[in-house]
């Protein structure tokens, strides 16, 4: 299928155009500020009232409360995702889709939980996001599956397949989830940098550009958690390549000591923007702020790149970004009302750049 | 580089001229008046170009917000103004 779309041109002032008025419909700090003060019920109907509107009258007769803004949620990010791949023609379809087989990703991690638990397959579909790249026919195989061993012959023929497959032997001698949710990253982010065609372009540069900011993050929280419980777990084996801030063996040095690795950032170049993350890091030991601070970081990153290289997949790869970020957010909204978080704890808790 | 380059050319100015003079009683590969043609011809390609990639967005923009319509067209088809540019050189050559 890809293969198929990505011959021919791309159409970067179409898609890009289209991107930008979205991105622009998305809500800002004042909409998030009311939201914060809202209950589950008030924020279903301030939803109803914006972009989420189709999804919560489709969804609303059958669901209530937190789990409608969830599933309507889940449903508008498939939808608005969708319509990227759409979109997209040529080289810029073979970009969009292989970030997008996140969901891929999340949606046979959310299966194989499913499965762990032995939830039925109505219960799990509704948590699906249907973005990405296996169909809506595949996507109902792999729900109707009826173990794990199943599932990961179902996927034998994808990208997942192999390591999936190492992973499944681990998971039969210890029985824990970990190994098969790893191999499916792994194998995500692996995907992502490598096998790229050999071309020289511009559009080639910028997309290696934003996507080995996204693994380095990846890699320094991972880096930050390990350092932080002080385990003794051997850092390579959750280290993704195509990052370009560290390699294997100086991560296996660095996330034994914590004020290592907050040195070694801030002389990075992403140390100006992680400034704040780190300060609070040292000074309160708060991973949550310093996690916090990534996100924001990667987000004004994206924005950034987006502003210089307008016509270009940076602006697409950021709309993706932001837009995450807002369902996050959202979610994390629903839920600490719910569960009766105060204002403050939750605006803790919400990236807002 | 500019200097060589304008060298050359006074260099050339006379021979091409002599050239000219020599050849006074054929008629020139392109008359004016298809030259002039041609030059229109140029331009209308050069703001077709520009207007493919304003269009497309636009185009994108009024499928997102209606309001678009209006500055939507108008954006577009500004590169026209090289066309129009482009017919004063029909009055000098014709």
């Amino acid at each position: 299928m890809s293969t198929e779309r990505a011959a021919g041109g791309s159409n970067y002032e179409y898609v890009i155009a289209r991107v930008r008025s979205r991105r622009a419909a998305l809500f800002d700090d004042d909409d998030y500020r009311k939201l914060v003060r809202m209950g589950p019920g008030e924020i279903a109907r301030f939803m109803e009232e914006s972009e989420y509107e189709s999804e919560m009258n489709a969804l609303g007769a059958r669901h209530s409360g937190v789990d409608l803004i969830e599933y309507a949620l889940n449903r508008n990010v498939a939808k608005h995702f969708d319509d990227l791949l759409q979109w997209a023609d040529g080289r810029l379809y073979d970009y969009v889709a292989r970030y997008i087989r996140k969901f891929d990703v999340w949606n046979v991690k959310t299966i194989i939980r499913g499965l762990y638990t032995g939830t039925d397959a109505t219960g799990v579909e509704t948590d699906l996001i249907r973005a990405g790249e296996f169909d809506d026919a595949f996507l109902d195989q792999l729900l109707n599956a009826g173990s794990i061993e199943e599932l990961v012959e179902l996927l034998e023929p994808t990208r997942f397949g192999d390591l999936l497959a190492d992973a499944y032997a681990v998971y039969e001698d210890e029985g824990v989830l970990v190994p098969l949710e790893n191999a499916l990253d792994r194998a995500f982010y692996e995907e992502l940098l490598t096998g790229l065609s050999g071309e020289q372009s511009r559009a080639m540069e910028l997309y290696v550009e934003f996507l080995s900011a996204e693994v380095d993050f990846r890699n320094l929280r991972n880096a930050f958690r390990l350092a932080r419980s002080g385990s003794d777990l051997d850092p390579s084996e959750y280290y993704i390549d195509g990052g370009k801030l560290f390699d294997e063996d100086e991560i296996r040095q660095l996330a034994r000591s914590r004020d290592q690795l907050v040195e070694f950032v801030r002389s990075s170049k992403y140390g100006e923007d992680l400034e704040v993350g780190l300060d609070s890091l040292e000074t309160a030991d708060s991973l949550i702020e310093f996690e916090q601070a990534l996100d924001a970081a990667l987000l004004e990153y994206s924005g950034q790149l987006s502003n210089r290289y307008p016509l270009s997949i940076c602006p697409v790869l950021a709309y993706v970004l932001a837009k995450e970020r807002e369902v996050d957010n959202i979610r994390a909204i629903a839920r600490g009302r719910e569960g009766g978080l105060s204002t403050e704890d939750i605006e803790n808790e919400l990236v807002v750049l | 580089m500019i200097d060589t380059f304008t060298a050359v050319l006074t260099a050339l100015g006379p021979v091409l001229q002599d050239g000219g003079a020599q050849t006074i009683e054929q008629a020139p590969a392109i008359p004016p008046q298809a030259a002039a043609a041609l030059a229109v011809g140029l331009a209308a390609f050069g703001a077709g170009y520009a207007e493919r990639g304003i269009g497309a967005a636009a185009v994108g923009a009024i499928a997102e917000d209606d309001d678009m319509f209006g500055r939507g067209l108008i954006l577009t088809v500004l590169p026209e103004t090289l066309v129009i540019l482009a017919l004063v050189v029909v009055f000098i050559a014709g």
